[in-house]
């Protein structure tokens, strides 16, 4: 029946042929596990089609749901997380044998006559490899995405002459939006893919013609193997064994999830892939007018020296051993690429001294918003004070230079004025001296430097210009708080008002959460939230700590969790009791947070708990314990059979 | 060139007759081949298995979800007056895959005693329109086609073919939770839609 069929197929079709065309060939040296790569490679290229296909049934290439949809998919659908996992690390599994395929056939010369197309159509390959590869972070519009989108449009803006028109072409108007992500998702999931396969079946076909070049010892040459099944054999084992490391790694590290897109949000330091961190590295190198050199220059001259090899390159010498200066490019090239990518990585662009620079950054973007301020000069104390007025979170509260929160009142020109600098340190150090019902926290633990450098950048405000300072003011010892007089408290409903908010939907960035906790949170809540500050007039005594967080308020499904806690953040609450002295501020309903931030913050409240905003909700499995099932059967089936095959 | 003879060589099959058998092999079909052959292919089989396990059971296991009910909270109602109906606003999460909005949605609340309360849905089971509580003549009357239902509900007059629509819910500590769901207007049957 079944060769029936067959050979009505044959006779219509040559099916027979093309897989015998496919798999039979005669292997000149034998078969090697050196020749595993090509292969690895083309399943893997299968594997990321599969998932990747897979994935459109749930993502959305949109800048407003692309993170959602995305998060959707790896938390609420069961195996998301493996499926995205296994795109994700299939990914970077796919460049690294892509780099060891080529490696292999530059040390084994196998690029040379009559390969010289071969060649071609694999440096083309590799080159839709890293377009595919920069491509697809960029997709779920998070962090992550939207910063490699706009390095990669403001990399083609820099192109000489044609700069403008690459730039608009890439992103599709010109600033990043919506048309930015359609563009990149039609290249990564119709274009380039797309041209991907026609090249590996063009790759194939060359390859089939004229077999793999083998070893280049004529001797070694005689002995001969065949690519069915000894070969595929080799190859098989060597793919098992990836998947299942696959597999592994989309159990125990999960791609990361980097937080919703916040363009105001200035703590994240946007790096690319680790595959390009070298190219990332390089680029530093490149200051203004040479910046071309970096962008496009480097590029393009390292693209034509892979693609010409064979061309300039054309001695019919394939040992390494007689191709020394070969070898030596070779080795200088990887050496470039593997140290540029351990400098890369670990490098802290915008961290330079207590991790205030990238604040300053951000300050710097805001005194340009405000036309030019003359505070942009400022001297150096100014600066810091400006920086600290940032990482102590009075921004959190107080809008100054036309940014920041609306809980405190705003400290313009008008207000500051004829405020001396010990009524300033005083009030900061302890505000309820001059307001006994004020809700302003004590900075007790600034250091009398840090708080007389933000003296300067307040009184800098008044002035207009930089201040300069005499020696350095002791600020008076803290006292003891006193409790306040019972003053009758305008708000009698305690308990936060309102519903959860859009922060608590989506799923934040832990360490994002951490840094924004520690300047928004910390005055009053404690490092890692463990602290029970005092809060003179509450029935409780202290402000609630949040490690462990109250028992109401926990649960240990991350979306109930999130809801419960979101409405505090977002609409403030007042402490139960007679006249509490602190109040939770709405860090939402004012502003002071965007709601990406918030997302952020929950993300970093559940972890210090225990619990993990970005859980899998309906995983079946376990993620680990999904993976150790894959392993047992593995080993199970394959064990079994050879033990089987043993005893016959 | 011995690369460009294997390339003849693979010709020369495809031009061998197609049915299979009777085609000289490259190398003889040793058992050691035979036994590579077969732990090749069922490698092959384990990772499609293993691949075909999430692809399958991430399609089939989302498909079958029933849409949740939530409660929503509607607010206090300690400080309502009793057996008067009150109009109360509450914000409803609406959940649909990734895309959750919040919308605004209303009910009706009679208050009977701080444990007992009757909560109607505010759409008049007519055609769907939003009816009103007249205090003056004791009624819930319809703007659109004038249905008019008592306090309890009952159809007093009108079009309307069956009473108003009342809401599960549950109370708290005087804290109303709804669960807001929509029914078939026109019908003298009440069905959820």
């Amino acid at each position: 029946m079944f060769s029936k069929m067959l050979r009505w197929i044959n006779e219509r079709w040559p099916l027979s042929t093309a897989i015998r065309w496919s798999l039979e060939e005669e292997m000149p040296g034998g078969t090697s596990y050196a020749y595993i790569f090509g292969s690895c490679v083309l399943i893997l290229f299968l594997f990321q089609v599969i998932t990747g296909v897979w994935q459109l049934l749930y993502f959305v290439p949109t800048t407003d749901r692309g993170y959602d949809s995305l998060n959707y998919l790896r938390t609420e659908i069961p195996f998301g997380w493996l499926i995205h996992g296994l795109h994700y690390w299939g990914a970077s599994a796919m460049i690294v044998l892509v780099g060891l395929h080529i490696s292999q056939v530059y040390i084994w010369g196998a690029y040379k006559n009559p390969r010289q197309l071969t060649w071609l159509i694999g440096v083309g390959n590799l080159l839709l490899t890293l377009a595919l590869g920069f491509t697809g972070p960029v997709l779920p519009w998070d962090e992550r995405g939207y910063w490699e989108a706009e390095v990669a449009v403001s990399s083609a803006g820099t192109i000489p002459l044609i700069g403008t028109l690459a730039r608009n072409l890439l992103s599709g108007c010109t600033a990043l939006g919506q048309m930015t992500v359609s563009r990149f998702f039609f290249l990564h999931v119709a274009i380039l893919p797309g041209i991907l396969i026609a090249f590996v079946i063009l790759h194939l076909v060359a390859f089939r013609k004229f077999g793999i070049s083998g070893p280049w010892d004529e001797a070694k040459r005689k002995l001969t193997g065949l690519f069915w099944p000894d070969q595929i054999f080799k190859d098989g084992i060597v793919v098992t064994l990836i998947f299942v490391a696959l597999v592994g790694l989309s159990a125990y590290w999960p791609p990361p999830y980097s937080g919703p897109l916040d363009v105001l949000e200035t703590f994240y330091v946007p790096k690319p892939e680790w595959y390009f961190l070298f190219f990332y590295q390089t680029l530093k190198a490149f200051h203004g007018v040479f910046e071309p050199i970096g962008t496009i220059g480097i590029p393009l001259i390292v693209t034509l020296l892979f693609l010409f090899l064979p061309f300039y390159d054309q001695s019919p010498e394939r040992n390494p051993a007689r191709r020394p200066v070969a070898m030596i490019c070779f080795f200088i090239f990887i050496a470039w690429v593997i140290t540029m990518a351990i400098i890369g990585y670990d490098s802290h662009p915008g961290i330079a001294s207590e991790g205030t620079s990238k604040v300053s950054t951000a300050s710097l973007q805001a005194s340009k918003v405000s036309s030019g301020d003359p505070a942009a000069q400022a001297s150096a104390t100014v600066k810091q004070g400006e920086q600290l007025f940032n990482s102590l979170g009075c921004i959190g509260c107080h809008t100054i230079k036309g940014r920041g929160g609306v809980v405190g009142p705003a400290l313009t020109p008008q207000l500051l004025k004829g405020k001396t600098r010990q009524w300033l340190i005083t009030q900061i150090r302890n505000p309820r001296s001059h307001n006994p019902s004020t809700i302003m926290p004590a900075f007790s633990s600034a250091t009398d430097r840090q708080i007389n450098d933000v003296v300067d950048f307040l009184l800098s405000v008044v002035q207009g210009k930089p201040v300069i300072r005499g020696p350095v003011v002791k600020a008076p010892p803290t006292a003891t708080v006193p409790v306040p007089p019972a003053i009758p408290s305008t708000a009698e409903v305690t308990g936060p008002h309102g519903p959860p908010e859009a922060a608590s939907f989506t799923i934040g960035n832990v360490e994002l959460g951490a840094t924004i906790f520690h300047q928004d949170c910390e005055p009053c809540h404690g490092p890692q939230g463990k602290d029970k500050v005092p809060n003179p007039g509450s029935t409780d005594g202290t402000v609630p700590p949040l490690n462990p967080i109250d028992p109401t308020l926990f649960n240990k499904t991350a979306q109930i969790f999130v809801d419960h806690i979101d409405p505090y953040i977002q609409h403030g609450s007042i402490p139960d009791g007679p006249n509490p002295a602190l109040h939770m501020l709405s860090f939402g309903d004012s502003q002071s947070l965007t709601q990406q931030m918030i997302a952020n913050v929950e993300a970093y409240v559940l972890r210090l708990n225990g619990v993990e905003r970005a859980q899998p909700v309906h995983p079946v499995l376990q993620p680990p314990l999904f993976f150790w099932l894959v392993v047992i059967v593995y080993a199970l089936v394959l064990g079994g059979f050879l033990i089987w095959k043993g005893k016959r | 060139m011995v690369d460009n003879q294997n390339w003849n060589h693979t010709c020369a099959v495809a031009e061998a007759p197609l049915s299979g058998g009777g085609v000289p092999a490259l190398q003889p079909e040793t058992p050691r081949r035979r036994f590579l052959k077969l732990i090749t292919n069922l490698m092959v089989a384990l990772v499609a298995a293993v691949l075909a396990v999430p692809l399958i059971g991430g399609m089939i296991g989302s498909s079958f979800r029933l849409k949740k009910l939530r409660w929503a909270e509607i607010g206090d109602i300690s400080s309502l007056s009793l057996e008067e109906p009150t109009n109360m606003k509450f914000a409803y999460k609406t959940e649909d895959a990734y895309i959750r909005e919040t919308v605004i949605h209303d009910v009706w609340v009679i208050k009977h005693s701080p444990s007992e309360v009757t909560v109607f849905s505010p759409i008049c089971p007519h055609l769907g329109c939003h009816y009103a509580w007249h205090p003056e003549t004791q009624e819930f009357a319809c703007p659109c086609h004038g249905s008019i239902y008592s306090i309890t509900g009952k159809v007093l007059g009108g079009p309307a073919p069956r009473p108003l629509d009342t809401l599960p819910f549950k109370l708290e500590k005087e804290v109303l939770f709804v669960e807001w769901e929509t029914f078939k207007v026109g019908t003298p049957q009440k069905t959820r839609t």
